[in-house]
């Protein structure tokens, strides 16, 4: 196909060939902009959304491209993510009255604790890392990295009613403790988030919290 | 033909922030209810409220008010605006805050703890709350979180392809495609929303979610829906320009303008001096994007069709501090937002026409609500910055209270058999034609038509020449094939996305014929000036049993503010 230059996307790619070559070629995208995490494929081996995988960094030896992996495939690049998003659903808190009667709460900007939630908030839920966590293809039950950070920004959100609640919901075989500490996961993150980070906090925190309840139990 | 069915008692076709907000409501009033999320593409995922960048246009602060962003939405929209509708927006987005941020939006604060609000252009308070320069994703990720938690069935990638039910009268449910199964599911609800966003990817620059083809415009309007100022549509002013990527026409967001960025044509010159000196670059959209184009047209762009948006001049850190996604947009591309001009050109962004509602979202059709940009009315001419993602938030969770009482008592409806499959069997025609054109070179010849001829100034002439070309691309689309796949099969939603571009574009052309004036984002070279005796009315177009438009216009009703106030 053609180079068209230096603000081609391996998505534009995609497109090219589906105009040119195969009308039915099926890939998946929506906003093309990085923000709606729906373009993630396996590009020569490494998780990649298709819009911001800039063609000019494949012209030597070309791309082979994949669909994401521990999803089970619809068609050629598409696949069904479900599993991913559920697990997600899963540690996030319950949806509260629709009143918004709490009224909205005094955040110092300021804080450490903020500075480390804000760094990881910006998830799109592409599920580039759960393609390219060792552990999630292994353990099905795995939440994987995507809902354990998820779980991170409930439980350091000074706000939150339920960060206990979401810490045991976590703190088991198939969530933290099961991560291996590989980070897969951060390394293939389009936002430079690293779950494995959250992950480690998490891991600290729920000790902390045992050791508290042992030694307040002897005491 | 087979195909599945489901009943629910309310069905909302649209995975975006109307529809995520209307299925919260709906089960936080009657829990009980069966409640049915179809998205074209992955829910919550898709769409364009997660691509919100600058904010949302809130009254949070005391030396803010309800009033003044009432008057600035009412201006901003010339007077076309549903007086009502705009009422109720400006005074329930300081509530629907508060809901997101019970969802766990946390919007940016100032070193005080409190909701920190930027500047958007054609406002006369700095009132546009935001996380930093995406705000979007933050308010679609905890709405999912939200929805997740709750007994919404959501139907990932079924988009809606025909309303059922009485046609004129009422809508008993939706014919859905399961775009990855390729089977067909006909919904029986007692309630339908329509939130499915607009159609403004039918011109060649545009810059919403590649997947938006206007379906919830156009199937409301073929079952019988009263449709209002469809020939107002948004240009925003600063699309990126990147050559034959899809990435151009992307928006970059209104708070560069709003922080006091610069545009210029290839002169060098400051161009918004010659069309609205006073405000300059703070204008409204309508203005800067009408500006733009007009420079690109009289050969003052660059050689590739661009004006340049500069903000250099605010200072390196401030840019990449203030605008981090904004920077990394224009950074993939090989330019430098913080410290060089970037091209850019207007993109064609927002529809401010839309399905006539009541204050309920209710539409002149039994069983219909519609919220969001498939409604009309709130934003009248031309829509503020930071209005939009307030329209859908707090309109899709009127539509969602609206509904849970309505279905109360209602029987569940029954579908006829006959009228599904006589849609399947229109929607599976082009598997089995042979010959004719390929789908997207049909679409590309739409965009450049629309573009060229119904786009961001407009005439007689030309846009009878549009309708003439819309006829006849109607026909070759018609004799267009698709490869028989069901399974996930592109050539076939784009078959399907061109059904819905070509009645969409139609109406804004029959509509943009009639209002022989310019107003707002209207702009007629042939008629150049507004004429409030005559013009300060609503374009409605209805479809006739022919299959013909009835166009006709209505006094807007000043409620509670009048042109010149």
């Amino acid at each position: 196909m053609p180079f068209a230059g230096e603000s081609m996307s391996l998505l534009d790619g995609l497109i090219w060939i589906q105009r040119n070559v195969d009308p039915t070629l099926a890939f998946r995208c929506a906003c093309r902009v990085g923000m709606c995490g729906t373009c993630g494929v396996v590009v020569n081996g490494r998780e990649g959304l298709a819009c911001r995988t800039m063609a000019r960094d494949l012209l030597d030896g070309g791309a082979r491209v994949e669909p994401m992996r521990h999803m089970p495939v619809v068609r050629d690049l598409v696949t069904d993510p479900s599993a991913f998003h559920a697990k997600v659903g899963m540690v996030s808190p319950g949806a509260p009255d629709p009143s918004g009667g709490a009224g909205i709460a005094v955040v110092d900007p300021g804080t450490s604790e903020r500075a480390a939630v804000d760094l990881q908030r910006e998830c799109i839920y592409c599920g580039l890392c759960y393609s390219a966590c060792t552990v999630a293809g292994l353990d099905e039950d795995f939440l994987g990295p995507a809902a354990l950070n998820r779980a991170f920004l409930t439980i350091l959100d000074e706000r939150s009613a339920s960060a206990d609640e979401t810490l045991d919901a976590v703190a088991n075989e198939r969530g933290l403790w099961r991560c291996h500490t590989m980070f897969e996961c951060a390394a293939v993150c389009p936002k430079g988030i690293s779950p494995t980070l959250a992950i480690q906090q998490l891991k600290r925190r729920a000790i902390g919290r045992k050791l508290r309840r042992l030694l307040g139990r002897r005491g | 033909m087979m195909y599945d069915e489901l009943e629910l008692d309310v069905l909302i076709i649209g995975g975006g922030g109307a529809g995520l907000m209307a299925a919260l409501h709906v089960l936080a009033r009657e829990p009980r209810l069966s409640v049915g999320v179809a998205a074209k593409g992955l829910f919550g995922q898709s769409g364009c409220t997660r691509m919100v960048q600058g904010g949302y246009n809130a009254v949070m602060s005391e030396n803010d008010s309800i009033e003044m962003h009432f008057a600035d939405t009412i201006r901003g929209g010339a007077f076309l605006n549903d007086q009502e509708l705009a009422w109720t927006l400006v005074n329930r987005a300081p509530g629907t805050i508060a809901e997101l941020e019970s969802y766990g939006c946390l919007f940016d604060r100032g070193p005080d703890g409190r909701i920190y609000q930027k500047a958007f252009a054609g406002q006369s308070f700095d009132r546009t709350v935001h996380k930093g320069d995406l705000t979007g994703i933050e308010i679609m990720s905890r709405l999912k979180d939200a929805v997740l938690s709750t007994s919404a069935q959501t139907l990932d990638e079924h988009r809606a392809v025909a309303l059922l039910g009485e046609p004129g009268s009422g809508v008993s449910g939706a014919l859905l495609l399961d775009v990855r199964t390729g089977r067909f599911v006909a919904v029986s609800a007692k309630a339908t929303l329509m939130a499915a966003g607009g159609g403004a990817r039918m011109y060649r620059i545009a810059a919403p979610s590649l997947e938006k083809a206007g379906d919830g415009m156009a199937l409301s309007y073929r079952a019988g829906c009263v449709m209002q100022d469809m020939e107002m549509y948004q240009f925003h002013p600063t699309g990126l320009v990147a050559g034959s990527s899809v990435l151009t026409g992307a928006v970059l967001e209104e708070g560069l303008r709003g922080a006091g960025g610069h545009m210029r044509n290839s002169l060098g010159e400051r161009f918004m001096e010659r069309y609205d000196p006073e405000r300059m670059e703070r204008s409204t959209r309508d203005l800067v994007s009408r500006a733009g184009y007009m420079e690109i047209q009289a050969g003052r762009g660059t050689s590739d069709g661009a004006v340049l948006l500069d903000v250099s001049h605010l200072g390196a850190e401030f840019v990449e501090a203030t605008f981090p996604g904004m920077a990394d947009r224009c950074r993939e591309v090989g330019y430098d937002l913080a410290r060089g001009p970037v091209r850019v050109s207007p993109t064609a962004h927002f529809h401010m026409g839309g399905a006539r509602i009541d204050s309920d979202c209710l539409t002149n059709l039994e069983g219909l609500f519609v919220s969001g940009e498939d409604a009309g009315g709130v934003h009248g001419a031309n829509r503020l910055g930071g209005n939009g993602v307030a329209e859908s938030t707090v309109f899709g969770g009127i539509a969602g209270d609206a509904m849970a009482g309505y279905v109360v008592g209602r029987e569940q409806p029954s579908l006829s058999p006959e009228q599904i499959e006589q849609a399947i069997n229109e929607l599976m025609a082009p598997m089995s034609t042979e010959g004719g054109e390929n789908v997207f070179a049909i679409r590309s010849e739409i965009e450049d038509l629309m573009w060229e001829k119904a786009g961001l100034v407009r005439d007689e002439r030309g846009l009878n020449e549009a309708l003439a070309g819309l006829d006849a691309l109607e026909e070759r689309h018609a004799r267009s094939p698709v490869p028989p796949v069901r399974e996930f099969n592109p050539a076939w939603q784009e078959w399907l996305n061109v059904r819905s571009i070509l009645t969409v574009a139609r109406l804004t052309c029959v509509s943009a014929l009639a209002r022989t004036e310019s107003r707002g984002s209207h702009y007629r070279s042939d008629h150049p000036q507004p004429n409030d005796e005559e013009w300060v009315r609503n374009l409605l177009v209805r479809a006739e049993a022919d299959g013909s438009e009835r166009v006709w216009d209505e006094e807007v009703a000043f409620t509670r503010m009048r042109p010149g106030e």
